[in-house]
């Protein structure tokens, strides 16, 4: 007697899909809204960072300069910025075609130990500060050596609980953007809409640093390292008329999957073999449970779209190396969406920049972004291979933040001071 | 086992040789309200570690909690929280169990003790400490050595 499970409506599977990876996206730029709204007491000031920082090199804004200067300082800043973060990303590249993966797997885990530790603790104290928490200096020692810690164990192994993992990385993508929202205003626009057109040209054009990256990672059937938010995939129930068992696979050492390799496989109902790529380049060697021959449809569903780490290192002497993974949205081998924490990272300052204007702007922000999400990964299940996932979004919200700020609002404050509506 | 179970599990394939291999899908086994045979070790399921890899990563974060970390100990319960909930499984692991035994009371203990401890503090407050509250509250100890100054 066979149970009919009620066959998985697309809403239920795409929708499923997208969700997972849409929730994390707003968790981040909610928390960074309620930090930056906590910790910036309501004015918005342009002086923002008053040391260099590598975003500031060429330029330190003040509230003072006209509007022009102000446009050519954010212009040199940002183009020094996607200078630098070129520069990192094609050495990541030589160190990525060097082989050198435990290197690089060392320092993801050294930089979210300074992320967490450093900039987890500073943001703790503003926040102490802020609300006069009578916490003593033993409790919060522990509390904090704990957290980083245990955060850098989530990032580092990659086989941790794949929720506390999840919730290590948004939380990481939230202490970088809060940082990118201390810079002066402008810069930071600035530095949007140059990380967005450097995103671009980076994984479309064929010299580009994350499409070498990525056909690198492609060809050698491996993953990079990096920090990547990977949405847990979907499960469907297993198909009736396969007769095939749902099991797991895990790829074991770089070889592609051949019978002899201990593996279990995940076969979804539509009987196309999915394998779990791992986020980290740690394998794992599972036992075999059943030795039950795949070689039948083993057509990878995605190919394996990996995300890059780029590495920056700001010159002030808080944080001395941050991880940003740019680029983007791709499809793990798995079919399960994985984001950059780059992207993380960009939306919510977009957010949080908006945040420090009024809230009116960050809704119309968020709902652009998000709307950029969707395009992004309505493309994503057109073209299946790796995209960038900050254009349409970051742009959709600068043009969004914009309008809102010059010409919605006076509409509707007007509105509201003649008591029209709202 | 129980012929439910069977047959709410006979959508799937039998395999030869394959001794702990007995899909036990969640809703079969929530829509017969037997108990649960741990299929998997790991909250994650299918995508987890599995048996033998368990008892390795208990027993690692059994002995790293030690080194001050009960959020380790809690994270390891929370991974490995099916062996934990169900001790009398078919498939239970008495030695995967110890450690979480293990890590739950370390992580029970330690948090007591450090909780009464900031209790005491946020409660007794000046009264209590005296002016060496003072030095020891987390606000002015920033002050005091400028740590919140980097950013």
């Amino acid at each position: 007697m066979e149970q009919n499970p009620r066959p998985k409506t697309i809403l239920e599977t795409c929708g499923e899909e997208i969700i997972r990876i849409v929730t994390p996206v707003s968790i981040c730029m909610l928390l960074v809204v309620i930090l930056v709204s906590v910790l910036n007491g309501g004015s918005s000031f342009d002086d923002g960072l008053s040391f260099a920082t590598m975003a500031t090199m060429a330029y330190s804004e003040s509230s003072s300069n006209s509007i022009w200067d102000k446009l050519k300082g954010a212009l040199l800043n940002s183009l020094v910025f996607v200078a630098v973060v070129t520069v990192a990303t094609f050495l990541l590249v030589l160190l990525f075609y060097l082989n050198c993966t435990k290197f690089l797997k060392y320092y993801m885990g050294f930089s979210s130990l300074l992320v967490l530790g450093f900039m987890g603790g500073e943001i703790a104290l503003f926040l102490i500060k802020v609300w006069s928490f009578p916490i003593d200096c033993f409790t919060f020692a522990v509390a904090l050596y704990n957290f980083t810690v245990v955060g850098v164990m989530a990032v580092f192994m990659s086989k941790m609980a794949i929720f506390v993992t999840q919730a290590y990385l948004v939380v990481i993508g939230m202490l970088v953007a809060y940082w990118f929202t201390l810079l002066p205003e402008w810069t930071t626009w600035g530095l949007l809409v140059a990380m967005s057109l450097y995103d671009l040209a980076a994984v479309l054009l064929p010299g580009g640093p994350l499409r070498l990256l990525v056909e690198l990672a492609m060809a050698r059937d491996e993953d990079i390292p990096a920090l990547v938010y990977e949405a847990r995939p979907v499960i469907s129930d297993a198909g009736l008329g396969d007769g095939v068992v749902r099991r797991r696979v895990w790829r074991e050492g770089r070889g592609d999957l051949d019978e002899d390799q201990r593996l279990r496989s995940d076969i979804v109902s539509d009987s196309s073999l999915r394998t779990y790529g791992e986020s980290g380049s740690e394998r794992n060697i599972v036992d075999a449970e059943e030795g039950m021959a795949l070689g039948e449809d083993s057509e990878l569903a995605a190919p394996l779209i990996q995300h890059i780490n780029i590495r920056m290192n700001s010159l002030d002497n808080a944080v001395s190396g941050e991880n940003l993974a740019l680029e983007g949205i791709g499809l793990g081998s798995s079919g399960a969406i994985k984001l950059g924490l780059g992207d993380f990272i960009f939306y919510s300052v977009l957010v949080g920049r908006a945040a420090m204007y009024d809230f009116m702007t960050v809704y119309a922000c968020y709902l652009a972004v998000i709307a950029g999400l969707g395009i992004t990964l309505m493309l994503l299940a057109f073209y299946r291979k790796a995209l960038p996932a900050l254009p349409f979004s970051v742009l959709l919200g600068v043009l969004f933040y914009l309008l809102t700020r010059l010409l919605l609002e006076t509409f509707v404050v007007q509105c509201s001071i003649n008591l029209l509506m709202f | 086992m129980d012929d439910d179970s069977r047959a709410a599990l006979s959508n799937l394939h039998p395999v030869a040789g394959a001794g702990n291999l007995l899909p036990t899908t969640d809703e079969a086994s929530s829509s017969t309200g037997r108990s649960v045979r741990i299929e998997w070790p790991t909250i994650d399921g299918p995508l987890g570690l599995s048996h033998e890899e368990s008892l390795t990563y208990a027993r690692r974060f059994f002995k790293l909690g030690f080194l001050f970390l009960p959020f380790l100990w809690a994270v390891s319960c929370f991974y490995f929280w099916p062996v934990l909930r169900h001790p009398h499984s078919h498939q239970s692991h008495p030695r995967l169990r110890r450690y979480l035994v293990g890590s739950a009371i370390g992580f029970l203990l330690f948090t007591t003790v450090l909780s009464s401890w900031a209790l005491t503090f946020v409660v007794g407050g000046e009264r209590l400490f005296g002016h060496v509250w003072g030095e020891l509250v987390m606000y002015n100890v920033a002050e005091k050595y400028g740590l919140a100054g980097w950013i």
